[in-house]
């Protein structure tokens, strides 16, 4: 079906990165960090799968299905993560989790 | 008439993806941010069906929306209410800092996109039916990207590993809440 | 011939590497006899070579043996070559003979010491340089002979290292012939420029030397500052006394019978190219006489039994300077092996009364041995006699052969030869005060508490059977060349050293006749003052202190070199070596570390900082490929 180009999906997906990335460096709590970053991985998702419709290859959709299993991953050890942070009672603020400070 | 219908919904579904984006990342209660995403998550399925990414658009409905963000509403619960005001206290430098970069990042893939793309990427590929089906992405996992297959699976598993390790009780038998490690106070520059 | 010859030079390396990888495993005595069968083995060779060499004609006596090619530069080449002929073969039978007798009083001596296996190492790596040092077929190869027999005896000197008076006299000792060393070396690389190579081919006489004029002076100036320095002569003598801190018998074998040798023996090697110098070869004898007279004299008042026998030594090698010094090679060889007897036996039986009064060595605590050491004392008579040249020992012989040489080498010569005469009259005297002091009168207190005639038993069996050897060899080696009777010594080293002095027969027998009375009359005034007469010595106390502070040397020397060179190293140290060496160091150092602390505060541990310093590089790095790839 017709439809807007290629081009369009690009940019909405370049929105989403740079969003998810603006969400990652201004949010404090861990948790809204993790959700800012899957933002980011949607975004590449996205991309991809707009580049493998336009040259017909299904070798986009392929690396998008393996994105997500992996951001699937990596949500299950950050929440770990998290949830142990949270039971030794220290603040859930990236800012004041600073033990590797130099 | 066709075409219309599908720019309509192509403009809702994009709309609403930037939309539940700038959400996910200004909501001050975690919570409310969860339930943002999986609007997202849900959009881009829209997207995906438009660009005949069938299995994928499955996929993400059901895994990413289905049970990872089940498992991060399960947390957020459990964590309770985290009093969080980001918003407080102005704009230091590090937040102005962070719109600026990831505002100079979306401004240069428009203007990578529009520099080398040309109009290159106006053209679609001819595909038939099968495109996107399982039948296909399947055949593709199995053949060509057979490692992939395999390697994702492996980093599955170590990541299911992960989490029962990171959830587990400490094994020395100290209580869980003991005395919380001596925390640096730090400020955000 | 040859063979027999590598034979003779490896043996004693191959015992010092076996008693030093075998270390604990083998016992000590086991070492000391490991040495020793080296060192024999080595004379056995050393026979086997001389016998094989006498069945050839007279010019058919020298033969060069290469191992490999130790190195090339450029046109240059030096290999790995031994020389066999007359001379050497000579050297290697004095060297290994007195040598094994030596390693096996070792056995002796040093029993009961804790570093035993570390001694007779040393001992075996010493024979084995000397040996390569008189066996080397080019002067590169003697010259790493050379410093290693330096080296041995710096090992050996300070082979007591736990007290600092020996390990003083050690540096003493390798610092002194380190200044013969350049100068060989200065020496040698006029050699290279000139010649262009270093061999010793000039040797097999009769071709001469491609040296002539300020040239060759030079270089035979550069040589003999390093025989100087390796014998003890004035002006590099000092060291020689201080080395007496090593154990007795490392003072017979490298302090008397062979290396303080090594000097001669360079100049009788090298004759061609101290012929082509003359200034320098009477510049080499006149050192000689001078310090045979000094040496003489120093002696008269040392109170240390084995100083005594030092500065005897130190004057009787001024005699064979003298010698070669007027081209009477074979006569001064003669009392090179000569000297090597009787002065061996000195120190030897010296040794034995030293580890009968535990330790002692003062002579004015001695006294009355005669009757409680009586085999000793008949050892160290024969040595005596030997030393102050009365016939027939061997002493007699050689000595009055280079005299005589002295009276007929002209006017020069017979200046020598008086001071050769005065040299025989001191001889006689302190060697005679020596044998009185520590062998006539009554036992003196010390002697009555602590001495301590050893028993029956494989450590004294050694010390007695090579002490009665060499005092055997003291008598009969003279026999050798009788003056004017038969003279087989100066024909079989005629091909390798001709000498140009030969004396007359009314000379031989007027020096025999001259010295032998000035010999007895040293030892009557011996008798007068210290034997059973025991007049009062007469004061004299300038002259005495003057003799007793070995003509102020040492002092001077301190003043001379020590003391500036000092000076100028502690400016150096102060103004350069602390400040601007040293600083750099530092201040790099500081460098380093005040960029790392400025460098660490961006290690904030803040997750945030380290997101956005991500973000920030991947916009820059996006604009830097998009600009390179378009």
């Amino acid at each position: 079906m017709m439809g807007p180009e290629v081009n369009a999906y690009l940019i909405v997906a370049a929105f989403l990165f740079a969003t998810g990335a603006a969400g990652v460096l201004l949010r404090r709590s861990p948790l809204v960090v993790l959700l800012s970053l899957e933002i980011m991985l949607n975004g590449a998702n996205l991309a991809l799968i707009a580049f493998s419709r336009r040259f017909g290859e299904l070798d986009g959709q392929v690396f998008a299905l393996a994105v997500m299993a992996v951001a699937a991953s990596e949500v299950v050890v950050g929440l770990g993560l998290i949830v142990a942070i949270a039971r030794r009672r220290l603040d859930l603020d990236v800012d004041k989790l600073s033990t590797l400070r130099g | 008439m066709g075409n219309f219908i599908v720019w309509v919904v192509w403009v809702v579904a994009a709309f609403a993806c930037l939309a539940s984006a700038l959400a996910v990342i200004t909501f001050t209660n975690p919570f409310f941010s969860a339930l943002a995403l999986i609007g997202n998550l849900a959009s881009l399925a829209v997207l995906y069906l438009m660009l005949s990414a069938e299995f994928v658009a499955a996929a993400q409905v059901l895994i990413y929306a289905g049970a990872v963000m089940v498992m991060f509403l399960f947390v957020i619960a459990y964590l309770g209410r985290q009093g969080d005001a980001p918003w407080a206290g102005g704009p230091s430098w590090q937040s102005l800092a962070a719109v600026g970069a990831a505002g100079v990042l979306f401004i240069e893939i428009v203007v990578a996109l529009g520099l080398k793309a040309g109009g290159r990427l106006s053209d679609e590929a001819a595909i038939d039916v099968f495109f996107g089906s399982p039948h296909e992405i399947g055949r593709l996992f199995l053949t060509d990207h057979l490692l992939a297959f395999e390697i994702t699976s492996i980093v599955l598993l170590v990541a299911a590993v992960g989490g029962v390790i990171l959830g587990s009780h400490a094994r020395s038998g100290q209580p869980v809440d003991s005395a919380p490690l001596e925390v640096q106070e730090g400020r955000s520059r | 011939m040859t063979t027999a010859a590598w034979i003779c030079l490896l043996s004693p390396l191959a015992a010092a590497l076996v008693i030093t990888l075998a270390g604990t495993r083998i016992s000590r005595r086991m070492a000391g006899r490991l040495a020793t069968l080296s060192t024999f083995v080595s004379f056995g060779a050393a026979v086997w070579a001389f016998v094989l060499m006498l069945g050839r004609a007279g010019d058919d006596r020298r033969e060069v043996s290469t191992a490999w090619t130790w190195l090339t530069a450029g046109e240059l080449r030096f290999d790995l070559s031994i020389l066999v002929d007359p001379l050497s073969v000579f050297m290697m039978l004095v060297i290994s003979g007195v040598g094994s007798l030596i390693v096996g009083y070792s056995i002796g001596y040093m029993d009961g010491d804790d570093e035993e296996r570390r001694y007779f190492a040393y001992m075996a790596l010493f024979v084995f340089s000397m040996l390569l040092l008189v066996q080397s077929a080019n002067f590169l190869l003697l010259l790493a002979g050379w410093g290693l027999v330096g080296l041995a005896s710096y090992l050996l000197i300070g082979f007591n290292q736990q007290r600092p008076s020996a390990v003083a006299a050690a540096k003493k000792a390798f610092i002194m012939n380190a200044i013969g060393d350049a100068t060989i070396a200065l020496a040698l690389f006029l050699l290279i420029w000139e010649v262009g190579s270093l061999s010793l081919d000039f040797t097999s006489g009769g071709e001469g030397v491609p040296l002539d004029g300020t040239v060759a002076t030079l270089v035979a100036l550069g040589l003999l500052g390093g025989a100087v320095a390796k014998s003890a002569q004035i002006p590099l003598h000092t060291w020689l006394p201080d080395a007496m801190e090593g154990p007795t018998p490392v003072s017979a074998l490298i302090h008397a019978a062979t290396m303080v040798t090594a000097g001669v023996y360079m100049l009788v090697r090298l004759s061609p190219v101290f012929e082509a110098a003359p200034e320098v070869q009477d510049l080499a004898a006149g050192l000689g006489a001078l310090t045979l007279v000094v040496a003489g004299l120093i002696a008269l008042v040392q109170t240390d039994i084995k100083r005594v026998i030092a500065y005897s030594t130190m004057s009787q090698i001024g005699y064979m300077f003298l010698g070669a010094g007027l081209a009477a090679y074979g006569n001064a060889m003669f009392h090179l092996m000569t000297h090597a007897f009787f002065k061996a036996l000195l120190f030897l039986g010296a040794g034995i009364v030293i580890h009968a009064l535990a330790g002692e060595q003062d002579m004015r605590r001695m006294g009355g041995l005669r009757a409680r050491l009586p085999r000793t004392y008949l050892a160290m008579l024969v040595g005596g006699l030997a030393l102050a040249g009365m016939p027939p020992l061997s002493g007699f012989f050689s000595k009055d052969s280079i005299l005589a040489s002295a009276l007929a080498a002209g006017t020069y010569g017979q200046v020598l030869f008086a001071a050769g005469l005065l040299g025989v009259f001191l001889t006689g005297l302190y060697t005679f005060r020596m044998l009185f002091i520590v062998f006539g009168g009554k036992a003196s207190t010390h002697v009555q508490e602590h001495l301590h005639v050893p028993r029956r038993s494989e450590p004294a069996l050694w010390m007695a059977l090579t002490v009665g050897s060499l005092a055997v060899l003291s008598v009969i080696g003279g026999w050798l060349q009788i003056a004017g009777v038969w003279h087989p010594l100066s024909d079989f080293l005629h091909t390798a050293a001709e000498p140009k002095v030969e004396p007359s027969v009314t000379q031989d027998w007027v020096t025999a006749a001259i010295s032998v009375s000035l010999g007895l009359a040293g030892i009557a005034l011996a008798w007068w003052f210290y034997g059973a007469r025991r007049t009062k010595v007469p004061e004299a106390t300038a002259i005495r202190r003057a003799l007793e502070h070995k003509l102020y040397f040492d002092e001077a020397y301190d003043a001379l070199f020590y003391r500036p060179a000092a000076a100028v190293a502690r400016e150096f140290g102060r103004w350069i070596e602390r400040p601007l060496i040293g600083g750099s160091v530092s201040a790099a150092a500081a460098g380093a570390r005040g960029l790392g602390g400025r460098v660490r505060l961006a290690q904030t541990g803040l997750l945030r900082n380290y997101a956005l310093a991500l973000a920030g590089g991947l916009a820059v790095l996006t604009v830097v490929f998009l600009s390179l790839s378009s």
